[in-house]
């Protein structure tokens, strides 16, 4: 081989070591490049892509309660912490019963659940998508607990006083009420096309459950689940200038003298 | 100024800076959400820890007179702002709870306060694990003066017995990092690379829909390897900072020396290797002669 012959070849070998990329402009590269692609994206998602608004389709069912009729016994507290978690831990439930002992009947006493809200401000708020609506459950509003970040906007969103997604202090995440849909400890089927524990449970029934979207008045739905044996004790059975609509049989026959013999 | 107090201070700003804006705005408008708002610099800060390493300029170990260059600054910077990163990001979310650990704040405002705390906490904490990454990924011997021997655990019951007044024992003539150092060394490696894989999807959640079926395991995984490096922290912390016997070499995590006197006596083995070989600048990368003898002392050991 020529002198001049070698000397090229080097000059090729030097080019190809040349182009070799080192290790240190390897990270130099995916430090720049994943930075620029990655702010780019960013240009491109905020200043280019339009805002996506999605649309929440309503429940398929709302809880309903008569706070006049409730007397209290947190029965569906309890019930509710049972089916849900296993244990009956009254700050476990989903659905609150408070109490005002400085107010007067009706005020003296509260019903706090969830109303599936049309438009839920705890869904919106998410961060995570955790809290959202299931649409495999007759879009009912709940929360994923294993996406649940802890950060409790949910807590601070609604729009109700004391708030209907509550959190939970045992296992750290947000929850609500869920129409008991996740009731891994009742052998019923729960959701809007079952049955709900506090509705099944309340010995007032004081609770119900409809599948038509109820009126909003200021305290919560409309609903008057007082019925004629609330009259027979002297208890007011109207509300908001309408009769109770339970309809139950007319007030029965005193028993007769020989009935109370037998 | 030295440049390296300069480095220390504006990273210090910087830090004090994004603590008190993360509480400010959870206070003053309490819908902002840094992991929301500002998601995207959780996945852009690795970039950029990766960048800066690209143009750092390393300096080995070195025998100055009577003093020995055990940290440059860049494993200074590396050093403390993954350690206060971590410390930062420990508190936060204790405060927050997780798993046994009961959540200490409730209210509207402290909670949010945390999360932001914790987001300019992982700021700085990711940048200083993927500077460090990048910088070892550069030099890798600086990666294998870091792995235990054969022998570690024994060393490190030793090692941390001696330290305790409750062995005595003649260790064997220690390199760069003690044995024990090694062991602890790994515990953070492991719990820090399952909080960053585990933290990165967690803040990915707020962009898009990751399955319930991904984040219940990552949410999980992520407590989990937060009380490893909560208990890899907490030893950290009193045997190299608290313990009296760790003030002479604790002060080069500030100002990269340590006396070569202390070298020699805890430190023999890495005390003769320095000597033994070039003690020139180098750029880190593993072709330098010293890379190379370090590199080959540590396997043969």
């Amino acid at each position: 081989m020529s002198e001049s012959e070698d000397r090229r070849l080097t000059a090729v070998e030097g080019g190809a070591a040349d182009k070799t990329m080192s290790r240190r402009g390897f990270i130099a590269s995916v430090g720049g490049l994943g930075l620029g692609a990655f702010l780019g994206g960013l240009a491109v998602k905020g200043f280019i892509l339009p805002d996506t608004v999605i649309a929440v389709p309503a429940s398929k069912g709302y809880l309903l309660v008569d706070t006049k009729k409730c007397g209290g016994c947190e029965t569906c507290m309890l019930v509710c912490s049972l089916a849900h978690h296993g244990k009956s831990n009254p700050t476990l439930s989903r659905i609150q019963i408070t109490r005002n002992p400085f107010g007067k009947f009706p005020d003296d006493l509260e019903q706090i659940q969830c109303r599936q809200c049309p438009s839920p401000a705890c869904v919106d708020v998410c961060p995570t998508g955790a809290m959202h609506v299931d649409s495999a459950n007759g879009n009912v509003r709940t929360v994923d607990e294993r996406k649940c970040i802890g950060c409790e906007k949910c807590v601070y969103a609604c729009p109700f006083t004391p708030s209907r997604a509550l959190w939970n202090h045992e296992d750290k995440h947000a929850q609500k009420c869920d129409l008991c849909v996740d009731t891994p400890h009742w052998n019923e089927d729960g959701g809007p096309d079952g049955k709900q524990a506090c509705v099944e449970s309340c010995p007032l029934r004081a609770i119900t459950f409809t599948t038509q979207t109820p009126i909003q008045q200021e305290k919560g739905y409309m609903v008057n689940l007082r019925n004629n044996h609330w009259n027979w004790l002297s208890f007011d059975t109207t509300d908001l200038g309408r009769e109770a609509e339970f309809k139950l049989p007319a007030r029965p026959a005193a028993p007769s003298a020989e009935a109370s013999k037998e | 100024m030295t440049r390296r107090a300069l480095i220390g201070v504006v990273t210090m700003l910087v830090f004090v800076m994004g603590i008190a804006y993360a509480v400010r705005i959870a206070a003053v408008d309490g819908s902002r959400l840094l992991f929301d708002s500002a998601w995207w610099m959780v996945f852009a800060t690795p970039f950029v820890g990766m960048l800066a390493a690209a143009f750092t300029k390393r300096r080995d170990p070195r025998v100055e007179g009577s003093r020995v260059l055990r940290h440059d600054d860049a494993a200074i910077v590396e050093h403390w702002t993954h350690g206060v990163g971590t410390a930062v990001l420990l508190g936060s979310g204790i405060a927050l709870g997780f798993l046994f650990v009961p959540r200490l704040i409730s209210e509207q405002a402290p909670v949010w306060g945390a999360m932001n705390i914790h987001f300019v906490a992982a700021i700085i904490f990711l940048f200083g694990t993927f500077y460090y990454a990048a910088n070892t990924l550069l030099a890798q011997h600086r990666f294998a003066e870091h792995l235990p021997t054969k022998n570690a655990f024994t060393f490190t019951v030793q090692h941390y017995g001696h330290l305790l007044g409750v062995k005595t024992c003649h260790m064997p003539p220690e390199d760069k990092y003690f044995e024990s150092e090694k062991m602890a060394y790994i515990m953070a490696l492991v719990g820090s690379v399952l909080i960053i894989i585990t933290g990165l999807l967690k803040a990915l959640a707020h962009v898009v829909d990751v399955p319930g079926a991904v984040m219940g395991p990552a949410n999980l995984v992520h407590d989990l390897a937060s009380i490893v490096m909560l208990a890899f922290f907490l030893a950290h912390v009193f045997f190299a900072a608290i313990l009296p016997a760790s003030w002479p070499v604790l002060g080069s995590m500030f100002t990269g020396y340590v006396s070569a006197e202390q070298v020699k006596k805890e430190h023999a083995g890495w005390y003769r290797r320095l000597t033994a070989t070039s003690t020139r600048d180098c750029d880190g990368d593993d072709s330098s002669e010293a890379a190379k003898v370090h590199v080959t002392q540590l396997r043969n050991s």
